[in-house]
């Protein structure tokens, strides 16, 4: 089945272009006096907000969110641990740095939100993150040496997890020993209710030799975002590489969309977004052609390339990225609660009908 | 003068009473079985709910019981503080959430961001209760060689990083443990309550890193006369750097409507003790846990040799897992020996007691309501009945 995440906002939400100017969820501008009276004052905060885009995701039929790495927003295990509790079927991709703590640490907060949440934490690792934010967690490793680092990360984690129940006792580990360069771990290993778990699903990115090399041998997912001349090359090699450690990583692709019931509807709001912002050149010059356009970076998404169209055109598209081996797509848009529902109602059937649609037997019965 | 009362969370699980100690059925923590909950069986089968179900629940009824919140304690065999507080941070409305963690293990700018959005989700309901570890196998299971004295120096150098970066303007530090360029939380973290500072240790390294960042110096229960020797040595710490710390007490309580209700309680536990818990408790280089270690005589004839004044018992470690010292009476018997201790300079308690559900309504509705009693000089009922009328 066709796996559709949605990727949370971390620093506000609203309508318009300029991701300052989106007040939802305490970012933004401070709020105008109101004239009229405001019952929220005090009793509502900026979690309610974010409370409101994960219950939209679960209720619309998202199959996960992604709650992101994002030094200057919300704090990402923060905004997981609250999506988890919210929602029943939602599955739920922490992303974090390998250097905010130990990998010991990571999996014992992630072994409390696998048990309270029947296994549905994921975790993705933002490895390269830019050389100024890592100096900020004093951080001095460079280059493709972050990637080794996050294998030792991936092994430690992996290492003292049990998947398999093993018996409390006492303090004592498993016998799980780990010399490495970054970290030191002696009889480790998880005991009594932190075992017996799943291990998180392990998202990873980036394009360069060393990203897919930690794939090959550490990931289960590999998120790709879309580049001008398509991802086949890099899915191709990623695919390589992999079976050389006889292993396989789903493929994944992050899309900005704004989808709409008619394509004119569609670019009618590129425009309109576009114009709100001071911008040398018009929208129209991002359009690459084929229903992708390049200019979402403006708008603040992650990814400059992502769909515009009718419903039926942006799932199209959807089909096509599926024939090309894509299994998993994490959508974005805002204002996020709206779009959510957009794409709930008018094109995840559209794009995965086998996953979301009854059969008349069924429909009858229902 | 306010004081701020806390009730326990156990984040490893509860059992239905001291009557059954090695039966945890709330939870999954002793395994599944006829008369579990949380997950309970249905039908045959698991149901949906988790024990943070029944956490939830303990929170919201030390809420409605009147405390002000509750520690969430860590430990490698429990569930994490920081998953549970965010995971619950909705479900409640003045519930404050003391999670327990160790400056070792989290970049304090990553504590940091944690925090300020955790503030942001509560409103301000985060404190901290720092720990600086216990030492031992259980120290080097979290991967973590840095020695005793030195985890005291880590846990300062983290808090001052955590503080420095805290407000917003760019820091920098290049210590033994941490180093930040220029690290800030961003606006829209930045601005936040900083969360009052729970700070744990008994040992001189311990003392003095306290005297620097506490705001509530925090020890378990002793002897009042351990306890005041205690105090006194870090408020002349404190008066080095300045600083005047308040305290507070972490103490299990049984208490009933008569003295003999209570200690029958206790005699029913302790037809299970188990002796090797409390060798146990003392691995590690912790100095609080061996001194208590020395207060358990070698021979016991029963479980009155273990109350060493009046109330206070030193043998709940040989009935549950956790601190030894703890209150056994009467409502007005354990409401007296919290004034006392007020009256010593306690600021704060984290009162517990198993089951941690019921038992925080009963001492909310009999024991806190009698706090400060002693203390009253006059009654003034004439005066509440003049106004009344």
């Amino acid at each position: 089945m066709t796996e559709f995440v949605w990727r949370l906002p971390s620093r506000g939400d609203g309508r318009r272009a300029d991701p300052g100017l989106r007040g939802r969820g305490g970012f933004g501008p401070p709020a105008p006096p109101l004239e009229t009276t405001d019952v929220r004052a005090g009793r509502f905060g900026p979690f309610d907000d974010l409370a409101q885009i994960v219950d939209a995701a679960e209720l619309n039929g998202f199959d996960g969110v992604l709650a992101p790495y994002d030094p200057l927003g919300e704090e990402s295990w923060i905004v997981a641990a609250a999506a988890l509790r919210a929602t029943r079927y939602t599955r739920v991709t922490v992303e974090f740095q390998p250097a905010f703590g130990t990998p010991v640490y990571a999996a014992k907060i992630s072994a409390t939100l696998q048990r309270h949440s029947a296994g549905r934490l994921n975790w993705r690792l933002a490895v390269d993150t830019d050389d100024a934010e890592a100096r900020t967690r004093g951080d001095r490793v460079t280059g493709d040496e972050r990637y080794d680092r996050a294998a030792e990360f991936l092994t430690v984690a992996r290492g003292v997890w049990n998947e398999n129940e093993v018996g409390a006792a006492g303090f004592a580990g498993t016998g799980f020993d780990y010399a490495g360069r970054h970290y030191d771990v002696i009889d480790g290993g998880f005991r009594g209710i932190l075992s017996g778990l799943p291990f998180p699903a392990v998202h990873l990115s980036g394009t360069s030799s060393a990203a897919l090399a930690l794939s090959a041998a550490h990931g289960d997912v590999h998120l790709f975002a879309e580049q001008t001349a398509g991802i086949a090359a890099a899915v191709t090699e990623l695919g390589e590489r992999a079976a050389a450690e006889s292993r396989r990583v789903r493929v994944g692709l992050e899309l900005p969309i704004i989808a709409r019931e008619t394509e004119d509807e569609a670019w009618a709001r590129v425009h309109r977004q576009w114009d709100e912002l001071d911008r040398p050149g018009t929208a129209a010059d991002h359009a690459l052609g084929d229903g992708r356009w390049a200019g979402f970076d403006a708008f603040g998404y992650d990814q400059p390339i992502g769909l515009v169209g009718s419903y039926e055109q942006v799932a199209q598209q959807l089909s096509a990225y599926r024939a090309a081996g894509v299994q998993t797509f994490v959508l974005s848009g805002h204002p996020n609660i709206e779009e959510i529902h957009r794409a709930g109602e008018h094109l995840l059937f559209l794009a995965d009908p086998a996953g979301r649609t009854l059969t008349t037997g069924q429909e009858l019965i229902a | 003068m306010t004081i701020d009362v806390y009730w326990r969370i156990g984040m490893e699980g509860d059992h239905a009473s001291l009557r059954t100690p090695r039966r945890y059925n709330r939870g999954n923590a002793g395994g599944y079985g006829p008369g579990n909950i949380a997950p309970a069986i249905r039908e045959g089968a698991l149901d949906q709910y988790s024990y943070l179900d029944h956490v939830a629940a303990v929170a919201k009824a030390s809420e409605s019981a009147g405390f002000l919140g509750g520690l969430l304690p860590s430990f490698p065999v429990t569930d994490d503080p920081w998953a549970v507080a965010a995971a619950l941070a909705a479900e409640t409305t003045t519930y404050r959430f003391m999670v327990a963690f160790q400056p070792g293990f989290l970049h304090p700018v990553q504590a940091a961001r944690m925090s300020a959005s955790l503030q942001r989700a509560t409103g301000g309901r985060l404190v901290y209760n720092i720990i600086s570890g216990g030492g031992g196998p259980a120290q080097l299971w979290w991967g973590d060689k840095v020695s005793h004295d030195d985890r005291y120096a880590r846990t300062s150098e983290f808090l001052d990083v955590l503080r420095g970066v805290w407000d917003g303007e760019p820091f920098d530090h290049d210590g033994r443990f941490f180093a930040t360029e220029g690290a800030a939380l961003p606006p829209g973290l930045a601005g936040q309550p900083f969360p009052e500072v729970y700070f744990s240790g008994s040992s001189g390294a311990a003392v003095a890193a306290a005297g620097r960042h506490a705001d509530y110096y925090l020890s378990w229960l002793a002897p009042y006369a351990d306890l005041r020797a205690k105090f006194d040595g870090v408020r002349r710490n404190a008066e080095i750097t300045g600083r005047t710390p308040k305290f507070a007490v972490r103490i299990d309580i049984v208490a009933r409507h008569t003295e003999e209700a209570a200690w029958a309680e206790i005699e029913k536990g302790w037809a299970f003790v188990d002796r090797d818990a409390a060798n146990r408790a003392a691995q590690g280089d912790s100095v609080g846990a061996a001194r208590i270690t020395g207060w358990v005589p070698e021979t016991i004839t029963g479980y009155r040799d273990l109350e060493v004044q009046p109330n206070v018992w030193c043998g709940f470690s040989l009935i549950r897992g956790g601190p030894a010292f703890g209150l056994v009476g009467s409502y007005e018997q354990v409401a007296q020996r919290l004034d006392e201790l007020i009256d010593l300079g306690v600021d704060a308690f984290i009162l517990a007691g198993n089951p941690h559900l019921e038992e925080a309504y009963r001492v909310g509705e009999e024991v806190l309501p009698l706090l400060g009693r002693s203390r009253l000089t006059t009654p003034s009922t004439d005066s509440v009945l003049a106004t009344a009328r």
